[in-house]
């Protein structure tokens, strides 16, 4: 991250502005009373970038908004679709064990009218591929990441485009919870700023067995020196503090979609 | 003069007081039921819509509109002194005769029913009949009405659809895409699968699970077949359809891949000797013929 992105900031005063977070570069210019902006990936890049205009297969998208305004808001959000978190190496949680662990997971960049909040944009921080969490006939779309499911977070190195967010998982059934991936709902997360670093509010995963939902509850607890004041973007959905719902199993018989 | 027109064009002359109220209470009983209904059938359509789907908004809107509109009839034949019991006699007996000479319209009306208790398709869904393929735009009483891609109207009867197989494309919310690729015999069959699965997992519309697979077909005439199964939501089918394609013939190229055509080869008597060639060398040719006719 070459200058901070973050909260308000104004085209006008400088005329063309560029950010480049995680792996997206963002370009932005304000004239004839219109918001341009353009964004690039670095995996679309073909030479280094360049910081006064975007590739030429990146396109300028315009914005014609009533209150002419040249100040921006940008601030980190959650994805807008749950992640399937598969951990890197699988954990075995033993049947009657509470563990916390924490995933980090990529952020999605705002970009709002400042003066009314309108949102222009979402764009993530890094590109996920999508992926289908449920059976051929129903289930819900979500983006797939990868996690080293850490017990502790203090030595690890930090990372601008990443929300840091703690899991209790407690197994709560007869028998072993293989950890190999989860469905995890992040739009039901709070997003906080501490020390430079975004977090998110815990989640808590009650595993009941394999044939059963697991319960998922937003505790709202926060990690330890966070506190309510340091809210950057409150959740996608608003709505119950907790849901029973499939969060470990995927596909009964995977070999049928070879078929 | 005054009383030939007083007779001529006073209506009361013709219709009587009691006649002319009787026709302004049914003209009023239709203007203020009509438009109701209108809105009503609107309403219904609109609720449903929204709390289920488009197909039960449409099958609403029908219902709350015709039963209304019989309602409204029977109420007009009322005020006009119609009793409907002759009416529904002579309906029986015209009905047998009806029924006779319209059996493909009862078959119709009844596979309607049937196909609204079974729920093969909605409006909205992308379904194929026979060869025909296109979204239902409504399932009526007599057909299901569809628009095909190329924005043709087709209307099938619902006989024909009960008694047909019928594809429904949407139904499920993700859809696989089946692609065979074929590579020359001396291909690393290993580093293809591995291509082929960078080509996936790099593609936009692809979905990472269910896992993208790549099953060895056959032995081909003149390639190694493999069936390319890759998932997408059902809304990105047809753009992974059509981009995966492209992806894997570039990345082929790219890597050196060989895509085969059919190789047929050619023979002089025995397979195991080669078709003898001889080359000529027509600079030479034309030296040799130079220095004969110099010579001579």
């Amino acid at each position: 991250m070459n200058e901070n992105i973050w909260g308000n900031i104004s085209l006008i005063d400088q005329g063309k502005r560029y950010f480049s977070i995680g792996d997206l570069h963002l370009w932005l210019a304000y004239q004839n009373d219109e918001i341009w902006i353009s964004y690039a990936y670095e995996s679309d890049l073909e030479g280094p970038v360049d910081r006064d205009h975007p590739p030429k297969n990146a396109e300028w998208s315009r914005w014609a908004h009533k209150i002419s305004s040249s100040e921006l808001n940008i601030r980190p959000v959650f994805p807008d679709l749950p992640l399937v978190v598969h951990s890197e190496y699988t954990l075995k949680i033993s049947p009657k064990t509470q563990i916390q662990i924490y995933t980090r997971i990529p952020i999605w960049v705002r970009i709002s009218i400042a003066d009314n909040d309108y949102q222009l944009i979402e764009l993530p921080t890094a590109k996920l591929s999508r992926t289908w969490f449920g059976t051929p006939t129903e289930g819900e779309l979500c983006y797939h990441a990868v996690t080293k499911a850490r017990r502790d977070l203090s030595d690890v190195e930090q990372k601008p485009y990443l929300v840091s967010c703690p899991i209790t998982i407690s197994n709560r059934s007869e028998g072993e919870l293989n950890f190999e991936h989860f469905c995890f709902r992040v739009e039901r997360l709070s997003m906080y700023g501490y020390n430079n670093a975004f977090w998110a509010d815990e989640t808590q995963i009650i595993f009941q067995g394999e044939d059963l939902n697991s319960d998922v509850i937003m505790t709202g607890k926060l990690y330890d020196g966070i506190t309510k004041d340091q809210l950057l973007s409150p959740p996608r959905k608003n709505i119950q503090k907790s849901l029973a719902t499939r969060t470990f199993k995927i596909f009964e018989d995977a070999l049928t979609f070879g078929r | 003069m005054n009383n030939f027109q007083d007779s001529v064009f006073n209506i009361y002359h013709y219709i009587s007081e009691e006649s002319l109220q009787l026709i302004f209470k049914v003209a009023l009983i239709i203007v203020i039921t009509l438009p109701f209904l209108y809105i009503l059938r609107g309403w219904a359509k609109r609720f449903f819509t929204k709390k289920y789907a488009p197909h039960y908004g449409m099958l609403a809107g029908k219902l709350v509109f015709y039963s209304g509109l019989i309602i409204m009839l029977v109420t007009v034949m009322g005020e006009l002194g119609i009793s409907l019991a002759p009416l529904l006699g002579a309906a029986g007996i015209v009905g047998i005769a009806i029924g006779f000479a319209s059996q493909t319209s009862v078959s119709n009306i009844i596979s309607g029913l049937f196909l609204i208790a079974e729920q093969p398709f909605k409006v909205d869904d992308i379904i194929t009949i026979n060869n025909t393929t296109g979204i239902v735009m409504s399932i009526d009483i007599l057909s299901v009405k569809l628009r095909t891609f190329d924005n043709q109207f087709v209307r099938i009867p619902n006989e024909m659809i009960i008694k047909t197989e019928v594809t429904n494309v949407t139904r499920f919310p993700i859809r696989r895409f089946n692609g065979v690729v074929s590579v020359a015999y001396k291909e690393n069959i290993g580093r293809v699968r591995e291509l082929l699965m960078e080509v996936a997992e790099k593609n936009k519309f692809s979905l990472s699970e269910p896992e993208p697979l790549i099953i060895f077909d056959a032995f081909g005439q003149s390639s190694i077949d493999l069936r390319f199964l890759v998932w997408a939501p059902r809304e990105d089918f047809i753009q992974l359809k059509n981009s995966i394609q492209e992806e894997v013939k570039a990345k082929f190229d790219e890597e050196g891949i060989e895509i085969p055509f059919p190789h047929v080869s050619l023979y002089a008597g025995s397979a195991s000797e080669a078709l003898p060639i001889k080359m000529v060398n027509k600079s030479d040719e034309l030296a040799d013929n130079e220095n004969k006719e110099s010579s001579n």
